[in-house]
């Protein structure tokens, strides 16, 4: 089927569920001094090169690229049985398969042999819990059993602040022995990674926290031993006076002390105007001062951005921050609720009020000027969500070797549109290129020299990242939501048809080579066809698994794939596969009663 | 582009009074003649998505083969086509100068016959989601009806005369949305059915899904059907087309809710005989009727798995069991699955053709199922992804837009679909085409096509269709009371009529012996409608009477009938709120309240009379934060020349504070203390003004608006606002020009408090006739 590649075509409607989902960032696992506040504290409990995935983007630079070895080139994810448990003989590469909720897009993050992921409540069956929840669970690596769970009553507030079903949309970072996480309830929240299992830190009232009925507190549950251990939360809506917009989703950044949070401020209900233009869109917290006794929110709270964001919100506010240095230079880059990419000094400092802020650095408008007025007269402005109209950024700009790679987008519900995929010095804050995709909400790799990111289109892009050439372009002919992981010479990527397409980075790349790039690729009826500027070619049969590998999860694969520890983690809405070559499945499943996990340890009371 | 032929009707239908309820012409002249021969409604005559014509397009080419003509014209529904005629419910404009239209076109040229605007006022409807519902015309009256996303419901003549009108927001509460999904009307017998998520009063109060039956010659209200659940269930605004048959004697509708029940209502009663809940959230698709079962599909949270979305087959309750049953609705459940797919899908509606049915999923799958055994046939992917277009079988052929504006002409058989033809359309496509006369039609968020031959098709056209015939009634059992919700104000009446109903619901014919009137007993033991039916039948409210609600009930013998009656003031009209007595406690806060006036819709639980400042005030409820916007209607829809006044407060810190203001003659006029101005708006898409104004929180303001219109249709919307205590300013702080004024509307109030930092106040309401103005010319 013919398709357009610079589409323009808007979607309305939409009924949808709107989402966000992987913006989210996850913090920060720290990089070899990269901490201006504390840098002894930010290498704790963090290897310099990692092969775990600790937070959003594995560093705090965001880039979706993971070190591993011998990942499988293609898997077979199973038959889903009747009790939604899927039958691990009829797998092949996968090493256990966890059920999650209903809806899953909280991005999986893996540290210490432990995995946090955010979904809902569905399927779950705990008598205390009825009904639409959040979720955080932590998920052992080994066997898929799950440790612990975060249970997070509803807004109640619908469609307008907490979306039905959405579940936690933000990636947890691992940072010590410390989960943060930004809950549907638009908190900053940190969780013990022991759970209850060792007593409970901290916070003490996680039966009262988890039994609201929307804002209304009702009589506590019973805290058990398989819940969540919260430390502290930070209410940033009542604190800060933020309305989360559809959904809060983003994942905090952790530098030193520092938590950096996005807060999802977004336009009213009916998208028709800000009703909070004065509260912040990216908030400092002190992660130790939260521990100590007696610590107030105003404790908490250490900086802001003071840049007046919140007034130019075209719809929501659900990126997430990323961390580099320049020349040793520590530097905080903030994809703009507004399309605007902006740099801070992580280091808040006090304004004539007291009140700590954010210096900021720079900014560079990531939306060409087309896509803001007609004929480029600011006279003719262009109606936002229409499809030749301006975006926010939604997506997480990825800090690598000194220049900032971002790109904008909007909602899913807002269906297709103009997009702009832009290379930034991180010096200076100039553009060095832009590639115009369509509008889109992954982070991008890179890796190699090369730039791969995914559009909302369904388009998966692979550029010069030191030009922005494009040498190839393949289409999935799916929506996507998810971003690309490139590790072990491999792009993976999931798109709205269930399918993970699995890409060769060198096979491609010399492709571009032979045929004359760009090379617009397409996966047709087993075939693999190839159209560069010079050249096409047809490839089938055995041939294509030197370029291409698709596996057919059936359902829609929202989830960024990440991998630790030589397993490649990829999630549908509704199970977490674990995957890795030859591997022999753990235990093999036992059909269990309901909806169950593989084997919980806590399956009695689900 | 506007043609002058509109700019002319546009005048004229300014010039018409759409009074509510009222009756402008009845369409009894066209009554006698031939039933109109055409596509009357988006899913057909056989309400599946089929069409029996022959002979149409294999296959087309824009500007090439087949390509008939197209026009600019934005749309996202399906055309009707009649006597030569294309009927088009779509939208022109951008921003501002947006208005739905009903353009009337001649089917070989595409040339415009008329055109009628329908401007858009105080909807949430946004990113110009506009024209979803497709109409649907009567060819026994030769009418057609259509629901604007204002939330006017129209009845036209065939050249654009306005009928009747009701202002279904104003009139029974009913919610707007973002999404603007809208239902299409459907006709069955003598009523034609509107639906919609209501907030009325009384047993109406609550959030519900509700359809709306009214005598399709009068607009006079016939029933309201409440069939579903409320909250957590109803999740979603629903647009389901209704489908009708006959079932145990009655002829009854089934359809999908915005509560994700399936549900089987008594179309000539309203009352539903049984439901089926599946989900948490809307089924928007179009139920089918397949041999006894129903099948429908959706794309929301099951209830009884993880999985999102279902399609599934529903064995249809025999006679029996509603016969034993203890109380309706029965409820339909797993038992009654004959099968189910793991197909999902949101909007959608499929397409039956014998036991073959053809759904696109949310993905741009196409899906061929049998659904007598259950089981899918073929998938085929077409595109990415799919919204609202369904599509449309005829002639051995799918026809099926997607929705970035892809266009396939597929031949199905049980092997998979052959490849007819591909094109790509301008714009979105979200209307499912419709086929009439050798052409097929599709509209795009740009365009009208029509492909086909202009030589017409009619020795291929499907024969006329017979009204569906009623048979004999059976014994009176019943009274109904037509219109079964009357709206008044003090001074005015409305003729009632009474006619027996057999067991089944079916009417036997007005009741001639002498109706007893009386009034239900309310919640405090008494009867509260400050208005009776007096010895000429017609039901009056006293000059003098205090606005209320209430039931009244008509009685013959042993059999009786109700009716809803809501008394809403005129102006002069006033409240302090100090005769409140708060005897109601908060649950969240302790605090004593009251409900606000019975007769306010739309705002029960989001306002609470409550002690401020040493003053009874009407203070924003905060504990429920989808309540936190609150658009509440007084008054009556057809009032005009008033102006409002009142106090007005917000709470609020550095980080924000809360929007309060009044509404007047479908503009509302408030204070945004979050952004320091007096805004003037009506969809703020649609209509907006603003004034710098620096809104002090905890600061009690004094509010004075008023709407001006001139002959021409173009008005001032005026409003000052100042410190409650000091003088009143001389000069008005905004005087916003509306090229298109809203001539007449309900008064009420607008509140916004997202957080209880943010509560906001008002009191000392005021309403009366609006002084002349020195030199306005109006």
């Amino acid at each position: 089927m013919k398709r357009k590649t610079t589409i323009l075509k808007i979607t309305t409607i939409a009924p949808a569920i709107a989402l966000l989902t992987f913006l989210a960032p996850a913090f920060a696992v720290p990089l070899e001094a990269t901490d201006p506040a504390a840098p002894a504290a930010v290498t704790e409990n963090a290897p310099a090169k990692t092969t775990e995935w600790r937070q959003w983007g594995r560093t705090p630079e965001r880039n979706m690229v993971g070190f591993a070895d011998n990942l499988p080139e293609t898997f077979e994810p199973g038959e889903i049985q009747d009790d939604e448990s899927v039958d691990l003989s009829t797998t092949e590469n996968v090493l256990w398969v966890t059920k999650l909720g209903s809806q899953t897009y909280g991005n999986p993050t893996i540290a210490d042999g432990r995995i946090y992921i955010g979904t809902n409540n569905q399927g779950r069956n705990d008598p205390r819990f009825p009904g639409d929840y959040g979720v955080v669970t932590c998920i052992d690596a080994a066997t898929g059993k799950k440790h612990w769970e975060l249970t997070i009553p509803k807004l109640g507030s619908g469609k307008v602040g907490d979306w039905e079903f959405l579940g936690v949309c933000s990636s947890p970072a691992v940072f010590g022995d410390r989960v943060y996480v930004i809950t549907n309830r638009c908190e900053v929240i940190a969780l013990d990674v022991n759970g209850m299992a060792d007593g409970n830190q901290g916070l003490q009232d996680e039966g009262q926290y988890m039994s609201y009925k929307g804002i209304t507190p009702q009589p506590p549950v019973d805290v058990k031993p398989t819940d969540a251990d919260i430390i502290w939360r930070y209410d940033m809506r009542l604190e800060l006076g933020i309305y989360p917009h559809n959904i809060t989703s983003s994942s905090v950044l952790v530098v030193g002390d520092y938590i950096y949070a996005s807060t999802s401020n977004g336009v009213t209900y009916n998208h028709k105007g800000i009703p909070s233009p004065k509260a912040p869109s990216m908030v400092v917290l002190d992660r130790k001062a939260a521990e100590k006794e007696g610590a107030t929110a105003d404790d908490i709270l250490v900086g802001e951005e003071a840049s007046g964001l919140s007034k130019k919100i075209l719809h929501c506010n659900w990126t997430s921050p990323t961390y580099g240095e320049v020349d040793g230079k520590p530097i905080l880059i903030f994809g703009g609720p507004d399309g605007v990419t902006y740099a801070f000094d992580p280091k808040p400092v006090p304004d004539e009020e007291g009140f700590g802020v954010l210096t900021q650095l720079w900014s560079l408008d990531c939306n060409p000027k087309e896509y803001r007025f007609r004929d480029g007269d600011p006279e003719k402005p262009i109606k936002y969500a229409t499809a030749p109209g301006p975006s926010e950024i939604i997506s997480t700009p990825v800090f690598h070797d000194g220049r900032v790679y971002v790109a904008i987008g909007q909602d899913p519900e807002h269906g297709e549109g103009v997009g702009c995929f832009t290379c930034i010095d991180a010096k200076t804050g100039k553009k060095l290129w832009e590639y115009r995709i369509n509008r889109t909400i992954s982070t991008p790799s890179i890796a190699d020299g090369l730039a791969y990111i995914a559009d909302y289109s369904g388009f998966l892009y692979c550029l010069d990242a030191e030009d922005g050439t494009l040498y190839w372009k393949y289409d999935t002919v799916a929506p996507i939501w998810g971003s690309t992981l490139v590790a072990d010479g491999k792009v993976y990527l999931g798109n709205e048809d269930g399918l993970l397409t699995v890409m060769h980075t060198a096979a491609t790349r010399k492709l571009a080579d032979e045929l004359g790039a760009p090379v617009e690729i397409e996966y047709r009826r087993g075939k693999l066809t190839a159209i560069g500027s010079k050249e096409e070619r047809e490839i089938s049969g055995e041939a294509v698994h030197e370029y291409f590998n698709e596996v057919d999860f059936g359902h829609a694969v929202y989830l960024s794939p990440i991998v630790a520890n030589d397993t490649l983690y990829v999630g549908t809405m509704t199970h977490l596969f674990a995957t890795r070559e030859g591997a022999e499945p753990v235990g093999m499943q036992k059909k269990s009663g309901g909806a169950g996990s593989t084997g919980s340890e806590s399956a009695g009371e689900r | 582009m506007r043609t002058l032929l509109s700019i002319l009707l546009r005048t004229l239908g300014a010039c018409v009074s759409l009074a509510v309820i009222a009756c402008v012409s009845t369409p009894t002249s066209a009554e006698n003649s031939e039933a109109l021969h055409g596509w009357l409604q988006w899913r057909g005559p056989d309400q599946n998505g089929t069409s029996a014509e022959t002979n149409l397009p294999d296959t087309w080419e824009i500007g090439g083969e087949n390509h008939l003509w197209d026009i600019e014209l934005q749309g996202r529904g399906t055309p009707l086509i009649a006597e030569g005629r294309v009927y088009s419910w779509g939208y022109r404009g951008e921003l501002f100068d947006l208005r739905e239209v009903l353009v009337c076109l001649d089917e070989n040229t595409g040339e415009v016959i008329w055109e009628r605007e329908f401007p858009d006022f105080l909807s949430e409807t946004i990113y110009n989601r506009y024209s979803i519902g497709s109409p649907v015309i009567d060819a026994e009256t030769r009418s057609i009806y259509l629901n604007a996303s204002s939330g006017e419901i129209y009845c036209l003549s065939l050249d654009g005369e306005v009928r009747w009108v009701h202002s279904m927001q104003e009139e029974f509460g009913r919610n707007t949305y973002p999404n603007g999904r809208i239902g299409a009307p459907t006709i069955e017998g003598d009523l034609v059915v509107f639906r919609g998520v209501t907030n009325n009063w009384g047993a109406h109060g609550p959030p519900r899904d509700r359809l709306y039956a009214f005598d399709k010659r009068t607009g006079e209200s016939i029933w309201v059907a409440t069939p579903g659940q409320g909250p957590p269930f109803l999740k979603d605004s629903c647009f389901a087309t209704p489908v009708y048959d006959w079932w145990d004697g009655r002829r009854v509708l089934y359809t999908g809710l915005g509560s994700g029940a399936i549900v089987c209502v008594n179309a000539w009663t309203g009352e539903t005989l049984w439901r089926s809940q599946q989900i948490i959230g809307g089924i928007n698709s179009s139920v089918l009727l397949h041999d006894g079962k129903l099948i429908a599909v959706h794309g929301r949270q099951n209830l009884d798995t993880t999985e999102t979305g279902r399609m599934l087959a529903l064995k249809l309750p025999s006679s029996k069991r509603l016969e034993q049953a203890e109380s309706l609705p029965l409820d339909i459940g797993k038992k009654d699955e004959v099968w189910r797919l793991p197909i999902s899908m949101f909007t959608s509606s499929p397409v039956l053709v014998d036991d073959r049915l053809y759904q696109v999923d949310h993905t741009g799958e196409l899906h061929c199922v049998d659904v007598t055994k259950g089981v899918e046939l073929w998938t085929k992917k077409l595109g990415p992804q799919q919204i609202h277009a369904s599509p449309l079988y005829a002639d051995g052929k799918l026809y099926v837009p997607l929705n970035e504006g892809e266009f396939w002409i597929l031949r199905p058989s049980d092997e998979g679909a052959e490849e007819l033809a591909f094109l790509e359309l301008e714009g979105n496509a979200l209307g499912t085409p419709a086929a009439w006369n050798g052409k097929v039609y599709v509209h795009t968020t740009k365009r009208l096509y029509c492909f086909g031959s202009k030589d017409g098709n009619a020795d291929n056209l499907p024969p006329v269709r017979k009204p569906v015939a009623y048979g004999k009634p059976g014994k009176a059992a019943a009274l109904q009371v037509v219109p079964t919700e009357v709206l008044l104000r003090p001074g005015e009446s409305v003729p009632m009529k009474v006619y027996a109903i057999d067991g089944n619901g079916q009417r036997i014919g007005p009741v001639a012996a002498p109706v007893v009137w009386d009034g239900v007993p309310g919640p405090g033991g008494k009867p509260t409608l400050t208005a009776s039916v007096k010895a000429s039948g017609a039901l009056a409210v006293p000059a003098d009477a205090k606005p209320s609600v209430g039931v009244g009930r008509a009685t013959v013998g042993e059999v009786t009938g109700t009716f809803r009656g809501r008394v809403v003031p005129s102006y002069p009209y006033e409240e302090d709120f100090e005769s409140f007595e708060l005897k109601a406690t908060n649950p969240v806060d302790g605090v004593s309240f009251a409900h606000p006036p019975s007769f306010w819709i739309m705002g029960r639980v989001k306002w609470e009379v409550r002690e401020r400042d040493g003053s009874k005030v009407l203070a924003k409820t905060t504990d429920n934060l989808i309540h936190h916007r609150v658009m509440t209607f007084i008054g009556h829809p057809e009032d005009s020349g008033y102006e409002v006044l009142a106090d007005v407060m917000t709470d609020g810190n550095r980080r924000g504070a809360g929007e309060v203001g009044v509404i007047n003659q479908r503009y509302i006029i408030k204070l945004l203390g979050n952004h320091d101005l007096l805004e003037v708006s009506s969809n703020i898409e649609r209509y907006r003004a603003t004034v710098p104004f620096e809104v002090k929180a905890k600061q009690w303001y004094r509010m004075r608006t008023r709407v001006d219109v001139a002959d021409d249709g173009s008005g001032v919307i005026r409003a000052k606002v100042w410190k409650r205590g000091d003088d009143e300013p001389s000069d008005w702080m905004i005087e916003a020009e509306h090229p298109t004024a809203h001539p007449h509307g309900s008064f009420g109030v607008f509140g916004l408090s997202p957080q209880p930092s943010q509560r906001v106040y008002i009191d000392n309401i005021e309403v009366r006739e609006a002084p002349a103005m020195k030199g306005s010319g109006s």
